[in-house]
């Protein structure tokens, strides 16, 4: 996946220097609406296919809310934080913010609904921040707690960064990481949905 | 807002999908409409005029927008986790 939207958004960028205008080209950036409606959509759909969500949660109580809760109001207040270090509205930096390492659904999104310079700094943030939970998580289940290492995953705990989660944690850890990234990724589309409407 | 909306649509119905083909033909689907977007996004950035002066700050500001949340995730998350949840010692002992 990361070489996959990094290669889309490297070709992206070589096209835009470039100036290179063909049909094609007018067809897919005239249709970017389309396009994320197709994305929010299977991304529903995604959420909805989900097994046994309902009876994990039952199983293991309000408590597997603590995690996600703890990583979404860190997010949404470090996008008041950036706020004020970069002088970006805080509408846009929380929605940036919100992205909790899902740099490709954060980035399109928000390219198309505020504009391409805030989607590429909520693509590569949210990147740096996937690719930085892989080097930090062993670190943190040494010096901190199993549970800890899910803060920095964020959205991602349920998908790319849990390989680390199992070699680094115990296997309750491990379910929970599962439910907080199906959790903070229910979160993302409309926390930034919300965020830009501030 | 409209976002909301149809990714609620999607929820409910993928709610009745019980096949496995779906799961990975929507993950194509996903992974299409993803790269589709943020090769629009490039082709958006990369058309600016002043692009290659304005990379170092974009740089930058990413940086701000990825070490801030993620700090400060991890101590809110550790301090919570602490706090309210059993087993807080659990680590490598």
């Amino acid at each position: 996946m990361v070489i996959y939207t990094v290669s889309a958004l490297i070709i992206g960028l070589l096209v835009g220097i470039a100036h290179i205008n063909n049909s094609v080209l007018a067809l897919l950036t005239s249709n970017t609406d389309l396009i994320l409606y197709i994305l929010m959509f299977s991304v529903g759909i995604s959420i909805g296919m989900q097994d046994d969500v309902l009876t994990k949660i039952k199983q293991y109580n309000i408590k597997i809310f603590i995690i996600p809760l703890g990583i979404i109001v860190a997010s949404f207040a470090a996008g008041f934080i950036c706020s004020l270090l970069t002088g970006i509205p805080y509408s846009y930096s929380t929605a940036i913010t919100s992205g909790m390492g899902w740099y490709s659904l954060s980035g399109a999104t928000i390219s198309k609904l505020v504009n391409a310079e805030l989607g590429s700094i909520a693509f590569l943030s949210n990147l740096m921040r996937e690719i930085f939970s892989f080097f930090i998580i062993p670190f943190i289940a040494l010096r901190f707690n199993y549970y800890t290492c899910i803060a920095p995953a964020g959205a991602t705990s349920e998908d790319t960064t849990l390989p680390m989660m199992l070699k680094y944690t115990n296997e309750h850890t491990v379910v929970l990481s599962v439910l907080n990234g199906i959790i903070c990724s229910f979160f993302v589309p409309i926390l930034i949905s919300l965020c830009l409407s501030l | 807002m409209d976002i909301i909306i149809v990714m609620c649509i999607g929820i409910i119905i993928g709610n009745f999908i019980k096949f496995k083909q779906t799961k990975i033909i929507n993950e194509k689907i996903q992974l299409i409409s993803t790269i589709a977007l943020i090769f629009a996004m490039g082709v958006n950035i990369g058309s600016k005029e002043n692009f290659v002066d304005e990379l170092a700050s974009l740089g930058i500001t990413s940086f701000i927008f990825f070490i801030i949340p993620t700090i400060l995730s991890i101590f809110v998350v550790y301090f919570l986790t602490k706090r309210f949840m059993d087993g807080q010692k659990e680590k490598g002992e």
